[in-house]
């Protein structure tokens, strides 16, 4: 098959579109989610997702008018992680293990004392991102376009807080504040690209390009750049991939990133010996 | 199946404690209980059970039968029942695992598959033809369709294996439910005979489903060539390349209508049928009821009925 | 008319347990090269970070430039090095010249963007302290040395008016920390800038600083050097021999 052919596709386009967009965002989210010992967030956040879930169905609330329930509590639970680190002195996977376990507890227990839904809960969660609507286009680039803002507006205050959080308070930076930036800006993209692409790319999304960068970047911002560019190839490379050896296309893109994480450790290795040598 | 086994460990614990709490508040109703897993189980069960017997759903509404987990009530239920009804070991992995520690002298275990001819690869590639008509998309060779009760012939199957358990439970009542299955069977053999002509005059016989494979034994039974988007577990998920071949099938096919199961997100069947320029119909496939149904009441052969509705819209079939 | 640039009235700091700080009083003039010394334990980070607002006060007072320390907004005017180096991730990708740029922030508003007239002061800054020549080097690449060095270069790039310092040498060995606290003195004598620094090398510090704070949960000695060195208290304290150590001036 050649690719004018799998181009011409309207499906395939708007996964290319939506999902390197997505894939970029969270792969920028994610090098400062990993620095900060954050990597698992998106994981947990999906979770509360599934119990906030729960919630709007059995409140008759579907699809988009279900994140009516769900962004408001997603964004209250990522700020639940922080005060948990914060207050609690919880590390950050403790705080995520808790806020997820919760999450999922409570979206159990409503589906069972609720007396059950008119349609299958878990199916409603994930999405896919072969099924990507073009109004589902356009909000993975307002998504895009919002978090990229805020990363813009806050970068070095979110450089100077993942360095050293003492040093960036003397520097005058309201760490409480841009903490809660960086871990709502996660929920708001973890609670719209979930039901675009499904929490399996989305939480793979956040932590491999991120590792990958931090294994060869020579500078902060290459880290981003290049985790960044992992992210947006990993998603148009596995779209292809998954169209040549027919396999399924979220796990093909995770499988490219890992190929890709691999490929560093190996260059980050040779670099290594050959500075020694 | 390890995450399951332990809620059930704690769920049976729970529930002894439960049940011995309960069992002198409670008056122990004189009746049959009878426990069904899915919905076409427990739509006949309750038929034949008329006002003799308790029948009850295990699964709450809406749910697919792999996401279920039971609850203590559940198990304290199955505990009390002197009868548990399921489909099959593919349909329910789980059933097994569920009466596990359950007394077996006391609970009359009906399979009600047994005796069905099942669908063999079902799931099998196009290059498949072992079953002619039936093509699922991908899949692993040796997949056995669940979906039995889609055959109208392996319904009325299941409804005498049923039967069967209510005689041996309760054999005062053996006339009683043998009369009240032969209706239904009656009406099952009516709905098949509907069915055989209402599909027997369309302007195409391809079924293409944008969903995973769960209609092979209707489609066979009435002869309709039917293709599903992904294969029976719920888990798997189409590749790029499966989508495109999906869309180039309808093209080529020239239907107008590609179908999508009540329930379940429809997001893949609209990205196809948005794609390839048709109509998405629904079909119900009757596991589970949603929660709006269940208080309509609604029955097994009510759905079936709505399905042949949308198949001949969706099929173009004339009338005779 | 000396300026006063840190006062603190009766402050207290603690936790549960108790206090940590109790009763300090002091007040800083513009140009006065502070060492705080005292054993290990007795609260001298405290009180640093007290001063800076990193841990809540329980009683008293502390101002900085004027204002009190709870709410102090004008970072620019300060710079810091912190004694929790080892806190810094050795996998963080920031190379030197990021690092020292940070400093910077200080003196932005929303939104914080350097510009370029910023890297000029972050490449002279880095040439002063000569780290310039690995300015392209990860920070965890970095000795020991060099890390302390780019950190200071850090505090002194948005050129404050006063830098606290808390144990900065811990790290180093005897010569690097010879040349550490040389630039130290350099910047307070050629640019007037005061300075705060929590140390445990007492021989090294008797050779710079102007005035000494002795502390162990309370205060127990303020002044200036030369008092320090003559006070029978100090000297039982530490003992003859190292006050004189201390105070003798090379």
């Amino acid at each position: 098959m050649n690719l004018i052919e799998i181009l011409s596709y309207g499906f395939i386009q708007r996964a290319l579109l939506a999902g390197t967009l997505i894939a970029v965002l969270c792969s920028v989210l994610g090098v400062f989610l990993v620095l900060r010992r954050l990597s698992l967030i998106g994981d947990g956040l999906a979770h509360v997702t599934f119990g906030s879930t729960a919630i709007a169905l059995a409140l008759q609330l579907y699809s988009a008018a279900s994140l009516l329930v769900s962004l408001p509590v997603v964004l209250l639970a990522s700020l639940g992680i922080l005060k948990l680190t914060e207050k609690a002195r919880l590390n950050g996977d403790a705080a995520i293990g808790i806020v997820s376990a919760v999450g999922i507890s409570i979206g159990i227990m409503l589906a069972s004392v609720g007396g059950g839904y008119n349609v299958d809960l878990l199916s409603y969660l994930f999405g896919n991102i072969l099924s990507i609507s073009y109004e589902e286009v356009i909000i993975a680039a307002g998504l895009f376009c919002v978090v990229m803002v805020l990363l813009w507006l806050f970068f070095h205050d979110l450089l100077a807080i993942s360095f050293n959080e003492e040093l960036a308070r003397v520097s005058g930076v309201r760490t409480n504040l841009i903490s809660a930036v960086l871990v709502m800006l996660t929920a708001l993209s973890v609670v719209l690209a979930m039901k675009l692409v499904g929490i399996m790319l989305i939480s793979s999304l956040l932590i491999l390009p991120a590792v990958s960068a931090l294994q060869l970047a020579r500078s902060f911002r290459a880290c981003i750049v290049l985790a960044a560019l992992q992210g947006g190839c990993s998603v148009v490379a596995g779209i292809f991939v998954s169209f040549l050896t027919n396999l399924p296309t979220s796990a093909m893109i995770v499988m490219i990133n890992l190929l890709f994480f691999c490929c560093s450790c190996g260059v980050r290795r040779l670099i290594t010996i050959r500075n020694i040598g | 199946m390890k995450r399951l086994n332990m809620v059930i460990i704690l769920a049976v614990a729970v529930a002894v404690v439960f049940a011995g709490c309960s069992r002198q508040e409670q008056k122990e109703s004189a009746k049959l209980q009878v426990v069904a897993t899915l919905f076409p189980l427990y739509d006949f069960a309750r038929t034949i059970a008329g006002d003799r017997a308790e029948v009850t759903m295990l699964l709450p509404p809406g749910m697919e039968p792999h996401s279920f987990e039971p609850k203590p009530n559940d198990i304290v239920r199955i505990s009390r029942a002197g009868m548990f009804i399921y489909t099959n070991r593919y349909m329910e992995p789980w059933a097994e695992s569920l009466l596990k520690g359950m007394d077996r002298q006391r609970l009359r275990v009906v399979d009600a598959g047994q005796g069905v001819q099942y669908l063999q690869n079902v799931a099998g590639d196009e290059h498949d033809h072992d079953v002619p008509g039936n093509h699922g998309a991908e899949g692993h060779a040796g997949v056995v369709d669940p979906h039995i009760w889609l055959d109208f012939s392996n319904a009325a199957l299941m409804v005498d294996n049923i039967l069967a358990g209510f005689i041996a439970v309760d054999p005062a009542n053996a006339a009683y439910y043998r009369m009240n299955a032969a209706g239904l069977k009656g009406r099952l053999a009516a709905l098949d005979q509907r069915y055989r002509e209402g599909l027997a005059d369309c302007a195409t016989r391809v079924f293409l489903h944008g969903g995973h494979y769960t209609f092979g034994y209707l489609a066979r039974r009435y002869g309709l060539e039917y293709h599903s988007l992904s294969g029976i577990s719920s888990e798997s998920e189409p590749s790029a390349a499966r989508m495109a071949e999906m869309v180039r099938q309808i093209r080529s096919s020239g239907v107008h209508y590609l179908f999508a199961e009540e329930l379940l997100s429809p997001r893949l069947t609209d990205t196809l049928a948005a794609e390839a320029g048709v109509a998405v119909l629904k079909l119900h496939g009757a596991h589970n009821l949603g929660k709006d149904d269940v208080q309509r009441g609604v029955g097994f052969i009510d759905l079936m009925e709505q399905n042949l509705v949308n198949l001949r819209k969706g099929l173009a079939c004339r009338s005779k | 008319m000396p300026v006063e640039i840190v006062a603190t009235e009766r402050l207290a700091c603690g936790y549960r347990e108790g206090y940590v700080l109790e009763d300090i009083s002091f007040t800083v003039n513009a140009g006065d090269y502070v060492g705080i010394v005292g054993p290990n334990g007795s609260g001298k980070s405290t009180l640093v970070q007290a001063l800076l607002g990193l841990v809540p006060i329980s009683s008293g007072s502390a101002r900085l430039f004027g204002s009190r320390c709870d709410n102090f907004s004008q970072w620019g005017r300060i710079g810091y090095l912190p004694q929790s180096l080892h806190l810094l991730n050795p996998i963080f990708p920031a190379t030197v010249a990021e690092t020292v740029a940070l400093g910077l922030l200080s003196l932005k508003r929303f939104p914080r963007r350097l510009t370029r007239q910023d890297r000029e002061t972050v490449e002279t800054t880095l040439d002063v302290l000569g780290v310039y020549d690995i300015r392209s080097k990860l920070i965890g690449e970095l000795s020991g040395g060099q890390q302390q060095r780019v950190l200071l270069a850090r505090a002194l790039v948005n050129d404050p008016e006063l830098l606290i310092l808390d144990e900065p040498t811990a790290a180093l060995d005897p010569e690097t920390r010879e040349r550490f606290y040389h630039m130290i003195a350099d910047v307070n004598r050629s640019r007037g800038v005061t300075v705060l620094l929590v140390t445990h090398d007492t021989g090294v510090i008797g050779q710079h600083a102007s005035k000494m704070l002795y502390l162990d949960k309370r205060m127990l000695f303020y002044g200036g050097f030369d008092d320090f060195c003559h006070s029978p208290e100090m000297s039982s304290l530490f003992g003859e021999h190292s006050q004189h150590l201390m105070c003798h001036r090379h």
